[in-house]
């Protein structure tokens, strides 16, 4: 009931004209980032935060939403039309997306990928507002030992999920990431490590500029490498732009679970859409009674694909906001804009902000209800933006990754760590290092570091309460279990088992 | 040729070893802080040492599972160079870093973005084949779009968010 209230609370509180005008401007901005390749929503939420520094709060937050929300599914657009995705969180969508636009049904390709995205966020939210509080309530029994794995945790799970075939590289970007926030004051006893005399890096690096220059310059290198990518723009593309009821009621199981494990893929510490996309996608695929089309513009793989990515930003925003560890690499800028905002993420949240959780869910529906109308009605209107000239974009978008960043502090070494993480960030991801890892090891860098040693000095030294303490231990051994089956060799000596147990079943029951 | 061979990884492997050694070793020789006698186990170099020993032991995988590789003459699975333009990337980031690091704080901020703007515009949709009219005009419009954008993002900041330009 107090849900409820809060809730409803929350909508008369951001249905203003000026919050509507906020939300209108900053879903539409979302998807024309979204829509664009080499953008991504991470780019997006880091260069608007320093454009949010004089709105108040709640203004603030709920237009970085916006702007979230609307990127995410933005990078559907030109999965769809040029077989890129606008972000990663796409990838899975151009598999069935662009097959439809090739074969002259790029609108209602659109149209479906514009519901699915709608109706996952939905999923997602509804989960959001279930599953926070008791979270929540739950990391207040976390200690300094519980939070040290859970950062551990972080980072262990976002590097195998996010390393592809190598979780080895994810691991490694989680660990220069650490290293990262290892530079400047610590938090214990305020003494200034690595800061090679430098006066600048006494209060460490700051997450925007490194966000910015990792994801924002970077991003501009990236797409002036490639090569052009040519707009599929068939006549026989004006087909129908609103799905089919029908088509929505034939795929509602698949709707109903590709958002729930979005929202689940969300809540695992720096994990991400594109990962939320891939595992619906893949389970879609496995239940499909048409899987023979998918990959040649199966409509349910495609919704599949767009209601999971879409409803891992509600649940990246769980973990975010109940325990302040991201859930994606966009919500770990979003954490940041928190902070600078005046809101203080983490288990106390419930206790000192209760209703700012559910402020959070009517952003997360304002923003939803926009990209919903926009997408459907807008369709035409983003295929145009998919024809801006990128020599025309990128020089406007590297002149604000220069003077965000410094708008922050206004100093001019701000610029320094953009370009010096422009330039290290495009390297390693064309070496396929992972990025989200290393965002998460910056964010978690001092949590870890402070629970360790606080956790130690209560333990006089002893290491033992760090693994026998219930939830200690529960850590432990996920972790171990994530690292043992990110080895090829133990994850080919348990298949091999599996299948032995399998013949000496299928063997016994014969013989019976 | 990619970014993501075994070669490129055993290079990133040496570099990230020492790295890794050189944070393991800034730890060690870190302040213990004895002098405000603290507890020993929240010394400062603590987590320092761990994260560097942690990265030697990595790289140290990396180099080993990229020999493996090299040694089973599989083809790396990264973005090859062949398929981006190097002329183009070169270009982007050395003239990005000259602007950022070199023309921003040495020009008034408006300047130095109109100049970067329209440079870059003009470089990127530069056509060889074109006449010489063309050309001009083509120009022309680039330095009216580097005007015209650099105007807008200096004003926004300086008169919307109050930020006193560099």
């Amino acid at each position: 009931m107090d849900a409820l209230a809060s809730l409803s609370l929350a909508f008369q509180q951001f249905a203003t004209s000026e919050m509507l005008f906020h939300v209108v401007w900053a879903t539409l901005l979302g998807i024309f980032v979204g829509s664009l390749p080499g953008l991504t929503a991470t780019m997006g939420v880091a260069l608007l935060t320093t454009l949010t520094y004089t709105l108040d709060r709640d203004a603030a937050i709920l237009v970085l939403i916006c702007m979230y929300v609307g990127a995410i599914y933005g990078g559907s657009r030109s999965a769809i039309l040029l077989n890129i995705p606008g972000t990663p969180a796409s990838a899975a969508t151009s598999l069935d997306g662009y097959p439809l636009a090739q074969s002259g049904r790029a609108g209602y390709a659109m149209a479906l990928a514009t519901a699915g995205s709608a109706i996952g966020t939905m999923v997602g939210i509804l989960l959001l507002v279930l599953l926070a509080p008791p979270l929540a309530e739950a990391a207040l029994r976390f200690g300094s030992f519980e939070f040290f794995w859970l950062a551990v945790f972080g980072i262990i799970i976002s590097g195998q999920l996010t390393g592809g075939i190598s979780p080895l590289k994810g691991y490694i970007a989680g660990l220069l990431g650490l290293m990262v926030a290892m530079v400047g004051s610590e938090g214990i006893h305020a003494h200034i490590r690595f800061n090679f005399g430098i006066q600048e890096l006494n209060g460490g690096i700051g997450l925007i500029p490194a966000m910015v220059g990792a994801f924002g310059f970077a991003e501009v290198l990236t797409v002036m490498w490639r090569r052009k990518a040519k707009v599929v723009d068939k006549p026989a593309e004006r087909d129908r732009i609103l799905p089919k009821l029908v088509d929505l009621w034939r795929y509602k199981f698949t709707i109903g679970r590709s958002g729930v494990i979005g929202t689940m893929v969300g809540i695992i510490p720096g994990v991400g859409e594109d990962i939320g996309a891939w595992a619906s996608y893949a389970a879609a695929r496995r239940t499909s009674k048409e899987r023979d089309q998918f990959g040649k513009g199966s409509l349910e793989g495609l919704t599949a694909a767009e209601t999971g990515n879409s409803a891992v930003v509600p649940g990246a925003l769980i973990p975010a906001l109940t325990l302040a560890v991201p859930g994606s690499a966009p919500a770990a800028v979003l954490i940041a804009a928190l902070f600078i905002h005046g809101v203080r993420p983490g288990p106390m949240i419930m206790i000192e902000q209760p209703e700012f959780v559910y402020s959070v869910a009517v952003m997360l529906v304002f923003a939803t209800i926009a990209i919903a109308v926009f997408g459907l009605f807008l369709t035409r209107f983003f295929v145009l933006v998919l024809k801006v000239p990128r020599e025309i974009l990128m020089p406007l978008v590297f002149t604000l990754c220069v003077i965000g960043p410094y708008a922050l502090t206004q100093r001019t070494f701000e610029i320094w760590v953009m370009v010096g993480f422009g330039l290290v960030g495009f390297l390693l991801r064309q070496m396929n290092y992972p990025m989200a890892p290393l965002v998460l090891g910056i964010i978690l860098g001092a949590l870890l570091d402070k629970s360790l040693r606080r956790g130690l000095t209560l333990s006089d030294g002893d290491l033992t309460p760090f693994f026998t303490r219930p939830i200690s231990a529960t850590f432990v051994i996920i972790i171990a279990l994530s690292i043992a089956l990110g080895i090829p060799a133990v994850r080919r000596a348990i298949s091999r088992a599996l299948d032995s147990l399998l013949r000496r079943q299928k063997e016994g029951m014969t013989d019976g | 040729m990619t970014l993501d061979s075994a070669k490129a990884d055993q290079w990133t492997s040496l570099v990230l070893f020492v790295l890794g050694a050189a944070m393991l070793v800034g730890g060690y020789t870190m302040d213990r802080l004895e002098i405000r006698q603290i507890h020993p186990a929240s010394i400062p170099g603590l987590v320092p040492i761990i994260l560097g020993a942690a990265m030697m032991l990595c790289s140290g995988l990396l180099f080993w599972s990229a020999r493996h590789r090299a040694g089973e003459a599989t083809e790396a699975n990264g973005t090859p160079i062949s398929e981006g333009s190097l002329k183009n990337l070169a270009f982007a980031a050395g003239y990005s870093v000259v602007y950022a690091i070199g023309l921003v704080g040495w020009l008034p901020f408006w300047l130095a973005t109109a100049i970067y703007i329209s440079v870059f515009y003009v470089h990127f949709s530069w056509q060889a084949d074109a006449t010489n009219r063309s050309r001009l005009l083509h120009a022309g419009l680039g330095l009216a779009f580097g005007l015209v954008g650099a105007f807008a993002i200096a004003t926004l900041f300086e008169h919307g968010f109050l930020v006193r330009l560099p």
